[in-house]
C-alpha cells in the first residue's frame, strides 16, 4: 500500500468537491440554520438560546441533512467515475483498488468534515458571542459526534457506490436507503415496539419501561445512535420520531455508541473494497 | 534487456533504462540535466526479470459476460519496441481485451504479462510499464487541465514540469489552466494522450486515440505515436482508421466475433489470403488482341475492360511484364495506376461473415 496515492487520491477528491461550489452551499446553509434554530427554535422565549438548546434544536434536523450531504458526496464516487471512464485511467495506473478506496474514503470523509466543521462551527461562534456562559467543550462533542455519524453515512454511500452498476440507479439506491433510516426504519421498531406495550397506561408520572431489544433494534439504525450518543454525552434531544421520548438505556453508553459508529463505518468501508476488488470496470 | 524505471533523485522525472540486472548504467536525466550511475535493480519478488524481447504476452484468455462469449482463447504478444495494431469490428472484443491486459476486467482464464510480470497476480508492479489511453478519455470536470495531469503525475511520480511541457507539447498551451469540463473532445483527446505518455512508459495502450480528433489533431497523435516508438517505446494500438494503423503499425492482430482470426505484418497477411496488386491501364483504343495478350500471361488472375480502360489483377513480379505485353500488342497506354493490398481489403476478407 502507497500512501503517496492514497494522499494524492484523497487531495484530488478535496480539490474536485471544493471547486463544485454545493458543498460551500451546504456549509453556508448549515450555518444559517443552526443560526436560525438558535434564534426562533425554542417556543417561549425569544432570541439567542445557549449553545446546549441549540444542539437539542439541531440534532434531528442535522441528522438528516449530515446523512443526505453524506450520500451525495459518496454514492456515486465509485460508479461515477466507472461509468464516466476516469476510473479506468486511474486503475492503469500503478493504484490498487484498495488504494483508490481508501483514497476516496479519506478525501471525502475531510469534505465532509469541513463541511460541517465550517457550517456549524461559524453559526456556533456568532451564537457563543450573544449568549453567556458558554460551554464549548459540549459544542465541539457535537460537532465531533456529527462529523463521525457523517462519515458512517459515507462509508454506506461508499459501499452502494460499488454495487449498482449504473450512476443513475446508485441515485434510487441512495434515495431509498435515506428513506429507510429516516422513517422506514423507525416507524417499523417504534411499531414493533407498540405490539408489545400497552400505550394506553402510561400517564406523565410512570415511567415508561421498554424492553432491551427495542434498544439493540436501535442500534442498527445511524441516526438513532446519532440521537442517543447526543443525548448521552452532552443532554436531552427532543426527536421528532419519538424515539427521542424514549429514555435510553443504562447499558447505552458514550463507548458503546461510538464503538457501534466504528463497526458501521468498517463493515461498510470494508464491503465497498470487497465488492470493488470484484467489479469488472 | 530488460527495462526498468528509475526516478530522478532531484525532479523525481521518471526514466526508462535498460539494462541487466547489476549493470551499472551512467544516467543523465533528460529534464533536470543531473548525471548519475544507477545500478539496475532486480524485480520485487527478487527474480531477475527475464530478458525476453515480448512487452505484452497474452496466453489463452478467455472472459465471457452472462454466457456471451466476449473474448475466446486469446493469444498473442506484442515484440519490445515495435507498433501493433488491434483491429476489429465493433463488439469483436477490442476494448475486452485492452481491459484484460490491465486487469480492469477480470479474465476467466488466461494469463497475461507486462515486460514478463504477470498482470493479474502482481498488477501494481506490472502496471508501472504502462501508459494507457481509452477509448473514453475522461478526466475531473472541475479540475484544470494541469490540475488533472498533477494528479496523474503524483501517482506516475512524473514532475509537474512534464505535466507543462506536455500540455504545450499537445496544443493545449493555452488552455492548461482552463477547467476540463470547458474542453472540446478533441481537446480531451490530447488530454488524453498527455496523461498516457506522462512519465515516459515504455508501454503504450491506445485504445482508438484518434476518435473524436479534427485532421490536424490526427496528424499530431500520429506523430506523437511515431515519436515515441523513436525513442524505444512498445505501443499496443487499437484503431478503425485503417489507413492509419496500415501507416504507423508493424504488425497487426485481427479480431472478430472474440476470437484472434491473424496477426502478422500487412503484407504478411496479404500473402496469406493470397491477395494480388491490381494495375489499371488506360490505353487509346481498347482491342481484343490487347485484351488477349494480357489474359494468356501467366500470373494474371482476371481481367476486366471498361471503355479503354483495363483492371488487371497480378502477382506483384508480373507487373512489368503485363505493361509490354500490352505495348506489344499496339496498345498504346495512356495512365497507368497501381494499387497494392491494403489492410482494408486484409481486414475485410478475415472479418466477413
Amino acid at each position: 500500500m502507497q500512501t503517496n496515492v492514497i494522499l494524492s487520491i484523497a487531495k484530488k477528491e478535496i480539490m474536485d468537491n471544493i471547486r463544485n461550489k454545493w458543498i460551500i452551499l451546504v456549509s453556508v446553509m448549515f450555518a444559517l440554520l443552526t443560526l436560525v434554530v438558535s434564534y426562533f427554535g425554542s417556543l417561549g422565549s425569544s432570541g439567542w438560546q445557549n449553545l446546549g438548546n441549540t444542539i437539542s434544536g439541531m440534532t434531528q434536523l442535522g441528522a438528516y441533512l449530515i446523512s443526505i450531504v453524506a450520500f451525495m458526496l459518496g454514492y456515486a464516487t465509485i460508479i461515477g467515475e466507472i461509468e464516466r471512464g476516469s476510473m479506468s485511467a486511474l486503475l492503469s495506473l500503478s493504484a490498487t483498488r484498495f488504494e483508490i478506496t481508501v483514497g476516496k474514503f479519506l478525501g471525502l470523509g475531510a469534505v465532509l468534515c469541513l463541511t460541517i466543521l465550517a457550517g456549524y462551527g461559524v453559526a456556533g461562534l456568532v451564537i457563543a458571542l450573544n449568549v453567556a456562559n458558554v460551554n464549548y467543550l459540549e459544542y465541539l462533542a457535537f460537532i465531533g459526534i456529527t462529523m463521525i455519524f457523517g462519515l458512517v453515512f459515507l462509508s454506506v454511500a461508499l459501499f452502494f457506490s460499488t454495487v449498482f452498476s449504473k450512476r443513475s440507479t446508485a441515485l434510487g439506491g441512495a434515495i431509498f436507503l435515506w428513506f429507510l433510516f429516516t422513517i422506514i426504519l423507525p416507524i417499523v421498531f417504534v411499531g414493533l415496539l407498540a405490539t408489545t406495550i400497552d400505550f394506553t397506561e402510561i400517564t406523565m408520572q410512570t415511567t415508561l419501561v421498554v424492553p432491551d431489544w427495542y434498544h439493540f433494534l436501535n442500534l442498527f439504525n445511524p441516526i438513532s445512535v446519532y440521537t442517543a450518543l447526543i443525548t448521552i454525552t452532552i443532554g436531552a434531544v427532543q426527536s421528532s420520531t419519538g424515539a427521542g421520548l424514549i429514555p435510553n438505556p443504562s447499558w447505552y453508553s458514550s463507548g458503546l455508541l461510538l464503538g457501534v459508529f466504528l463497526v458501521w463505518i468498517i463493515v461498510f468501508f470494508a464491503l465497498a473494497v470487497w465488492r470493488f476488488q470484484r467489479k469488472d470496470i | 534487456m530488460p527495462t526498468q524505471l528509475v526516478k530522478c533523485p532531484t525532479c523525481k522525472t521518471t526514466i526508462t533504462i535498460s539494462g541487466e540486472p547489476g549493470e551499472k548504467i551512467n544516467l543523465t536525466c533528460p529534464q533536470c540535466n543531473q548525471k548519475g550511475v544507477f545500478t539496475v535493480p532486480k524485480d520485487i519478488n527478487g527474480r531477475t526479470m527475464a530478458s525476453s524481447s515480448t512487452a505484452i504476452d497474452v496466453k489463452g484468455l478467455i472472459k465471457t459476460y452472462n454466457h456471451f462469449s466476449a473474448v475466446n482463447n486469446v493469444s498473442f504478444s506484442v515484440k519490445k519496441g515495435e507498433i501493433f495494431g488491434f483491429l476489429g469490428p465493433n463488439g469483436a472484443g477490442k476494448t475486452t481485451t485492452i481491459k484484460s491486459i490491465l486487469d480492469l476486467t477480470h479474465a476467466d482464464s488466461g494469463t497475461i504479462t507486462i515486460n514478463g510480470i504477470n498482470v493479474q497476480t502482481h498488477g501494481k508492479e506490472a502496471k508501472k510499464y504502462i501508459g494507457y489511453m481509452p477509448e473514453k478519455v475522461s478526466f475531473y470536470d472541475n479540475l484544470t487541465a494541469l490540475q488533472n495531469l498533477s494528479f496523474y503525475a503524483e501517482i506516475k511520480h512524473a514532475s509537474k514540469e512534464e505535466c507543462i511541457h506536455l500540455i504545450e507539447e499537445l496544443g493545449l498551451g493555452d488552455a492548461g489552466k482552463k477547467r476540463v469540463g470547458k474542453f472540446s473532445k478533441g481537446m480531451v483527446q490530447r488530454l488524453g494522450m498527455a496523461r498516457a505518455i506522462l512519465g515516459s512508459p515504455p508501454i503504450l495502450i491506445l485504445d482508438e486515440p484518434s476518435g473524436g480528433l479534427d485532421p490536424r489533431g490526427v496528424v499530431l497523435i500520429r506523430d506523437k505515436i511515431l515519436e515515441m516508438k523513436k525513442k524505444g517505446t512498445t505501443i499496443f494500438v487499437s484503431s478503425h482508421i485503417l489507413s492509419e494503423i496500415q501507416e504507423i503499425c508493424d504488425r497487426v492482430g485481427i479480431i472478430n466475433k472474440g476470437v484472434l482470426v491473424a496477426q502478422d505484418t500487412v503484407e504478411g497477411l496479404s500473402k496469406k489470403l493470397n491477395l494480388k496488386p491490381q494495375i489499371t491501364v488506360t490505353i487509346d483504343a481498347m482491342s481484343t488482341k490487347v485484351e488477349n495478350a494480357v489474359k494468356t500471361l501467366p500470373g494474371v488472375d482476371s481481367v476486366k475492360t471498361h471503355g479503354n480502360t483495363l483492371e488487371i489483377i497480378c502477382d506483384g513480379a508480373m507487373k512489368a511484364k503485363v505493361i509490354l505485353a500490352i505495348s506489344t500488342a499496339g496498345g498504346n497506354i495512356q495512365n497507368i495506376q497501381s494499387k497494392e493490398p491494403s489492410l482494408e481489403d486484409v481486414f475485410m476478407r478475415y472479418t466477413e461473415a
